[in-house]
């Protein structure tokens, strides 16, 4: 399987967290025994629903909340009980924080000031983060004066403006709306990137985490369901958990029938599920069999093969204009989505309301899940 | 009802309550202009109280002392109700937190006259037992500063729990100590509640009668004292030309501060209206 090129190479580590256990008021488990490292110039993301920890998490390390369990170290440097004044760790709220008494030029220079940096080369780099994020021109302006993207690129200016040796985002484009949200998340990985500061972010937007993030971890209640890259994360979930919160899946519930090295069989209610490779299980097992939407084709005709197809009755239909979702109604009851390119501008499957249609995808299109 | 009827209604309502707030004061201020000795009858217009009034130095004094007192009540008032207010906001957990939240406020709904009584009976006891305070000027502002003191903690209170706690966070974050928080994020950003917390136990005190009245001592007389006391003895009409120099100063100031305000929200509208048709751009 692809991984992408950047989380293959070997780097040093940079933040290291060992068994981390916050409680809330003697019972609620916020977070629950979590360790992870995250390497030299990564962005990993926390990703997962509200209450799953990823926020207490991110506040353990910026300072905010003390672990009830546990280290943190920082290149090294256990940093556990430093107080978030004296970490080298700066973070980019989700409502920002600007302070509304500062101009934008004030707001970046707050935290060298702190550090009583001289006067000449506070005015340097307060320029060169002006200039980094194009906000050269609005200096003067007070943040009640500026767009919510342009609000953004301040806090994102004023976070990194320390120079960091740990960048941490929370919901960086929690804030702004659908469209701005889209070309900010590119402009946002690109300064990252142009700066190399090490990023830890924590969204709740799977998209974001896909497009923005190196490594991803899936939280839930407390503890990480599964870290790993985008395209494994989504191609190759762990879980039905994690199948589930990442992108559309339609899961088949069945029994392994065949189980040899090379390929597995499952047998499902509505199909018999021909998976071309192994697993870590017996037969007679019972398993889940993860499809995407995207992977399924849609015919009128009746495939030739007498594994991986199945045949239902269209319910629903909706068109996104890129492609067209269908829902397509199995004979047990069992209603699975199907996601078809729109490649030419005639609708090429010719589908409509009430048809007959016929599912088929290949024997690499599905992951089973164990657990 | 129709909207015809409301209308009606509305404008009838406004000028029953016109009438209602301001009749008194318009009737004062006529009869400050008034010539005649008797305050109730009116013989013919002349400035005359009003040059009595700069004769009158027991009158002078004694709206010097209201100005002293209350400026340095509202300093002392504002300056405890921060710290009250900032403690009950910002630290959610300390032992005795909601007695102090709760006793910060009482003396909002207690009557004057059993603060003032009750200070009374302790500064008495105070001064048989240690020779100190002398009742006077110290014991006035003490009063108000502790009627203040109640006033300014509600007011910042509303306004600190409106305010962003990421914003601490963030200074925090920047590198700023607790203290300096509190220097350079929160304190500029309760300005505003600062000065109108200032403003408002400023008038409470300059107005008020009861406490003083317990607990001033002999030479010191307030305003509202001493006119209340030569309005028992009968009203002379300088205490008519005092009064509406006060109104005239204090509508001149609520009409300027409101004026600034509206202007500071027109403008910051405008700004940020700005700021977004810029980015359409």
């Amino acid at each position: 399987m692809a991984i992408a090129p950047k989380a293959n190479i070997v780097r040093e580590d940079l933040l290291r967290v060992e068994g981390v256990t916050k409680i809330f008021d003697g019972v609620v488990k916020a977070v629950d025994n979590v360790s992870l490292t995250v390497a030299i110039g990564e962005i990993f993301a926390l990703l997962g629903g509200s209450g799953c920890g990823k926020s207490t998490l991110l506040r353990m390390l910026a300072g905010f909340e003390a672990p009830s369990k546990g280290k943190i170290f920082l290149a090294g440097e256990d940093i556990t009980n430093l107080p978030p004044y004296q970490r080298p760790i700066n973070m980019m709220f989700q409502s920002y924080a600007l302070f509304p008494h500062l101009t934008v030029w004030e707001n970046i220079a707050f935290g060298l000031r702190r550090d009583h940096m001289p006067k000449e080369q506070i005015v340097e780099r307060v320029e060169s983060m002006l200039s980094l994020v194009q906000l050269t021109k609005y200096a003067k302006r007070k943040p009640h004066q500026l767009s919510g993207g342009q609000q953004q690129r301040v806090a994102l200016a004023r976070s990194l403006a320390k120079r960091p040796k740990l960048l941490l985002l929370d919901e960086p484009l929690g804030a702004l709306d659908k469209k701005l949200r889209e070309t900010t998340q590119l402009e946002l990985v690109n300064i990252i990137e142009e700066v190399g500061v090490t990023c830890v972010l924590v969204t709740h937007d799977q998209e974001e985490a896909m497009t923005m993030a190196s490594r991803i971890a899936v939280m839930s209640e407390g503890y990480f369901l599964q870290v790993g890259s985008p395209d494994e994360i989504y191609e190759m979930p762990n879980s039905r958990q994690v199948a589930d919160f990442i992108g559309n899946v339609n899961i088949f519930d069945g029994v392994v029938e065949e189980d040899e090295s090379d390929h597995v069989t499952v047998r499902c209610n509505d199909c018999l599920h021909y998976v071309g490779h192994g697993i870590s299980g017996n037969s007679g097992m019972s398993v889940g069999v993860a499809l995407r939407p995207e992977k399924i084709l849609l015919t009128k005709e009746k495939p030739t093969g007498e594994y991986n197809w199945c045949e239902g009755e269209v319910t629903e239909i909706a068109y996104f204009g890129a492609y067209t979702t269908y829902h397509l109604k199995l004979n047990s009851g069992k209603v699975i989505k199907a996601q078809e390119l729109n490649n030419t501008r005639d609708l090429s499957c010719g589908l409509t309301w009430g048809d007959r249609a016929f599912a088929q995808w290949s024997d690499l299109a599905m992951v089973v899940l164990t657990q | 009802m129709n909207t015809n009827m409301i209308k009606w209604f509305s404008q009838s309502w406004m000028v029953v309550v016109y009438i209602f707030l301001y009749m008194p004061i318009v009737t004062l201020v006529i009869f400050s202009f008034n010539d005649s000795q008797l305050v109730t009858v009116w013989s013919h217009a002349s400035m005359r109280w009003y040059a009595a009034l700069m004769n009158d130095s027991d009158l002078i004094a004694a709206v010097a002392l209201s100005l002293k007192i209350a400026f340095f009540s509202a300093l002392i008032s504002v300056f405890f109700g921060v710290f009250t207010a900032f403690c009950l906001n910002r630290y959610k957990r300390f032992s005795g937190r909601t007695l102090l939240s709760s006793m910060a406020t009482t003396p909002l709904v207690m009557p004057d006259v059993i603060v003032g009584l009750s200070l009374l009976l302790m500064l008495v006891s105070m001064q048989h037992w240690l020779g100190y305070p002398e009742r006077g000027l110290f014991t006035i502002l003490l009063g108000h500063a502790l009627l203040g003191t109640a006033y300014a903690t509600v007011v910042v209170t509303s306004r600190l729990r409106e305010m962003d706690g990421k914003l601490d966070e963030a200074a925090m974050d920047l590198g700023c100590q607790p203290f300096q928080v509190f220097r350079l994020v929160t304190l500029p950003l309760l300005l505003p509640a600062l000065v109108s917390a200032f403003l408002l136990t400023f008038t409470l005190s300059f107005d008020d009668v009861v406490l003083s009245s317990f607990l001033s001592g002999p030479g010191y007389s307030t305003m509202p004292m001493v006119i209340f006391s030569r309005a028992r003895l009968g009203l002379n009409p300088t205490i008519n030309a005092v009064a509406t120099v006060t109104i005239v100063v204090v509508t001149f100031a609520v009409i300027a501060s409101s004026f600034y305000t509206s202007h500071q929200e027109r403008k910051r509208r405008r700004e940020v209206a700005q700021a977004y048709s810029d980015t359409n751009k």
